[in-house]
């Protein structure tokens, strides 16, 4: 299925919105700084409010998107567009690093040591079958999440947006460790339901 | 797929790996960091031959790397010392009103003082001794009383005040009703140290009596005596 960009840019969901990314990321791997400056007119915006519904902070979600971009320039040669769309590895780039950095603010000791912290330096290599939901597709999965229960969607975006693990959402929530991952796969079991519609 | 343990985090596949970051509200960042995010490829070559970029490239990508960790260190050190600007700000405005309200304290100081002397010094100042009544024996204090210039009053061994309580001075005149004179707050060893203006039609006063009131003060005195003076010749 091919993906529709426009669900989260605001224009006509087109497969040339994804041709349009892989041709720009052509081009910066050419050293090209106006196709760089297209990209980020395509997906600041993307990338910018993952960050800033991640860590609550405008300044913080300004440096991730400087860094995530700063690596899409860095990296764009070794890219394979094969993988998946450029938009979906950003967003990939984007979650990782906001969740590092939010782990690094709150100082958690296992930030250093943690392997899943190695999604930090995620680059491309590890990137595959990365494709962004249509426009379709997000408002069906927004509802959905409006409409889990409060307790299913709370633990569900601890693990999202703060990447925490399931031991750390129920001491978050005070709640039994078995409780926690029963809500937060009743809650994905709901959503991959919705997407499958 | 193996076991789950418990610490792991819980397993996002996409699409609902890639769905949830659609699915956060939009929004538009600052104009200024589009700024900020190109110029950290400013500088590098623009498009170059593909035989001929590697060697360049590899410098170029060091070069933003570099750049854009050199203005992201310099993004933090700038917040960190607007921050300590910031509290030295606080701290000096804490500085400028505790040296305003000392400059206002000297000045009701040396208002005091002028008053004082004033009285002292006038020829109508009569002095009037206070005796402690029996709830504050070892209590006394002495006015100074110029009808064109005030009142000068001191006291010592007033016993400490309990809560919501406080002295007034009353001057006692021909008249049936005593004159409120001030209120009185003694020091922590029960001293006082007050200057007052007393209106220059004041009837002669006669006596003049400390009683304990509720804290700001009443009409007419109704707690006990714990100071009284007569004037002498009056």
């Amino acid at each position: 299925m091919w993906v529709f960009l426009a669900a989260v840019l605001g224009s006509p969901a087109t497969l040339e919105n994804r041709q349009a990314d892989q041709a720009s990321l052509a081009r910066i791997a050419r050293g090209d700084q106006a196709a760089f400056a297209e990209l980020y007119d395509r997906h600041a915006r993307l990338v910018y409010s993952l960050a800033l519904r991640i860590l609550q902070d405008r300044a913080d979600a300004e440096d991730i998107v400087q860094e995530v971009f700063a690596q899409v320039w860095a990296q764009a040669g070794r890219y394979d567009a094969s993988r998946g769309a450029v938009a979906a590895w950003m967003l990939m780039l984007t979650r990782s690093r906001a969740i590092d950095k939010l782990r690094a603010k709150r100082a958690r000791p296992e930030a250093a040591t943690d392997p899943d912290a190695a999604e930090s330096v995620m680059d491309v290599a590890a990137a595959q079958d990365l494709e962004l939901l249509s426009a379709e597709q997000v408002t069906r999965l927004q509802r959905a999440l409006k409409e889990l229960p409060e307790a299913q969607r709370t633990a569900l975006e601890l693990a999202y947006y703060e990447g925490l693990t399931h031991v750390e959402v129920a001491a978050r929530l005070a709640e039994p460790l078995g409780t926690v991952k029963t809500r937060i796969r009743q809650a994905v079991m709901k959503l991959r339901e919705v997407l499958s519609e | 797929m193996g076991a789950v343990r418990d610490d792991d985090r819980p397993e996002l596949q996409p699409p609902i790996l890639q769905g949830l970051g659609q699915a956060v509200p939009q929004v538009d960042p600052p104009l200024a960091l589009r700024a900020r995010v190109l110029a950290t490829v400013a500088g590098a070559p623009t498009a170059r031959p593909e035989a001929a970029r590697s060697a360049v490239w590899v410098l170029a990508t060091a070069a933003s790397l570099v750049l854009a960790a050199g203005l992201g260190l310099y993004t933090s050190q700038l917040r960190g010392r607007i921050g300590a600007l910031e509290s030295e700000l606080g701290d000096a405005r804490a500085r400028a009103a505790a040296a305003e309200q000392r400059a206002i304290d000297a000045q009701q100081a040396v208002a005091g003082t002028r008053v004082a002397l004033a009285v002292l010094t006038s020829p109508d100042v009569a002095r009037i001794d206070l005796a402690g009544q029996a709830v504050a024996p070892r209590a006394s204090a002495r006015a100074y009383w110029s009808r064109s210039r005030g009142m000068v009053f001191t006291a010592s061994n007033l016993p400490a005040l309990p809560p919501g309580r406080v002295y007034q001075l009353w001057v006692l005149t021909a008249q049936p009703a005593p004159i409120s004179a001030g209120l009185l707050m003694p020091d922590a060893q029960g001293g006082v140290n007050e200057t007052f203006n007393t209106p220059s039609d004041i009837p002669q006063p006669v006596a003049l009596a400390v009683t304990i009131e509720v804290a700001g003060g009443v009409q007419s005195p109704s707690g006990e005596k714990y100071l009284v003076g007569t004037v002498v010749g009056a």
